[in-house]
């Protein structure tokens, strides 16, 4: 071998060796980028679990809902309404999510309670059924829940001001949680009571008294005097007036 | 060849987030072959980070990935990758809170996770199987 031949083969060697580094520096950086790829993949998970978390709950949520003034200024016990010596028990089968009892809320029920129950004739009661869908047992356990503070009334109202599509799935724990601070509810205390057995049996309940007095819809509004028997008295969200006036008339 | 099925699948993502976006700003319900788990999804809290709906974000990502996929360099091979590593994150967060935190499956969401992780999949083998020089 010639002297140049053996500077030749030095040299390809030394490229050799030259671009094996090269290609070993470019696979560690390749590793080094998938590695920062990974390191940001647990940023963005982060980011987005804090993110979430802060705005769910957040005041604003509770800002942008309206508070019904409907039951405001009448005295609420165990979820009756009125006087609770009152001789005449009304009592209105709903469910939360059921759009007619939002708008009943609106026609039927100021007259109601204006005309009937401040005046201390009539005392109202809600059984909260729960057959139109998951966002109904939801918003009915949280109601139960309510009611443990003797704010059902303010609760239910608060949410049909607020109602939104039918099982559209709007019924999540921020905004029942949401409903219940407009309405002046602890809240917190209202949702813990919501997941308790207690809160199951009152549905339970509901339904089981709807089934006996035959109030197949909602909102179906009975009436019972004293011990007397329950009577469906108006389906729907019609004027109450007559009928409770009527009623009232038969029983004097 | 991998470049042309990714940009294939990061089309059909794009496609699907921008139609998650067109439903979000028009306020209506996707059409959802599982009974309003779309629509639940939608309209949930989650459905927006900082008040951008994360079907823009999603959107944001895809024209990202398809834009770092027009030249084949290094840099860009490198650019993909890291894009679609974090979608794939922000991909498997929304599925934990679909399942987790809201009981409904939106398929329109299931459909860009999938392209999500068929895209960090594709961008990483690209870039780990490219010639070294």
């Amino acid at each position: 071998m010639t002297k140049r031949e053996l500077r030749e083969q030095r040299r390809a060697h030394r490229e050799a060796l030259e671009a094996a580094e090269a290609a070993k520096g470019t696979r560690r950086r390749r590793f080094q980028i998938l590695g920062t790829g990974v390191v940001a993949a647990i940023v963005v998970i982060a980011v987005a679990a804090i993110v979430s978390t802060s705005s769910n709950g957040s005041p604003a949520d509770t800002a942008s809902l309206t508070r019904s003034t409907v039951v405001d200024g009448v005295p609420e016990t165990n979820g009756v309404l009125g006087d609770p010596k009152a001789p005449v028990t009304i009592t209105e089968y709903v469910d939360l999510q059921c759009p007619i009892c939002a708008q009943a809320s609106k026609t039927t029920l100021p007259t109601l309670i204006d005309d009937y129950v401040k005046t201390g004739k009539v005392k109202l009661q809600a059984r909260t059924m729960h057959f139109l869908g998951e966002d109904s047992v939801t918003a009915a356990r949280v109601a139960a829940g309510a009611q443990q503070q003797n704010k059902l009334w303010p609760f239910i109202e608060t949410f049909y001001a607020n109602q939104g599509t039918e099982n559209s799935g709007y019924a999540t724990d921020d905004f029942l949680k949401a409903v219940a601070t407009t309405a002046g509810v602890d809240a917190d205390a209202a949702m813990k009571y919501a997941d308790t057995s207690e809160a199951e049996s009152a549905l339970t309940t509901a339904n089981q008294d709807a089934q006996a007095v035959g109030a197949d819809s909602t909102p179906t509004f009975t009436i019972k005097t004293g011990d007397g028997a329950e009577k469906v008295l108006l389906v729907g969200a019609g004027d109450i007036k007559p009928e409770l006036d009527k009623a009232l008339a038969a029983q004097r | 060849m991998t470049r042309i099925t990714t940009i294939a699948v990061a089309i059909a993502g794009l496609a699907i987030a921008s139609y998650l976006t067109i439903v979000h700003y028009a306020g209506g319900e996707p059409v959802c072959a599982i009974a309003h788990g779309c629509a639940t999804v939608q309209k949930s809290s989650y459905a927006e980070l900082l008040g951008v709906p994360v079907a823009l974000l999603g959107l944001l990502g895809y024209v990202a990935i398809l834009a770092s996929l027009v030249k084949d360099t290094e840099t860009t091979r490198s650019v993909t990758a890291l894009l679609a590593i974090a979608g794939l994150a922000f991909s498997a967060w929304l599925t934990y809170v679909e399942i987790w935190e809201l009981d409904a499956i939106c398929i329109w969401c299931v459909g860009s996770a999938i392209c999500m992780t068929l895209l960090a999949g594709l961008a990483t083998t690209r870039l780990l199987r490219a010639p070294v020089r």
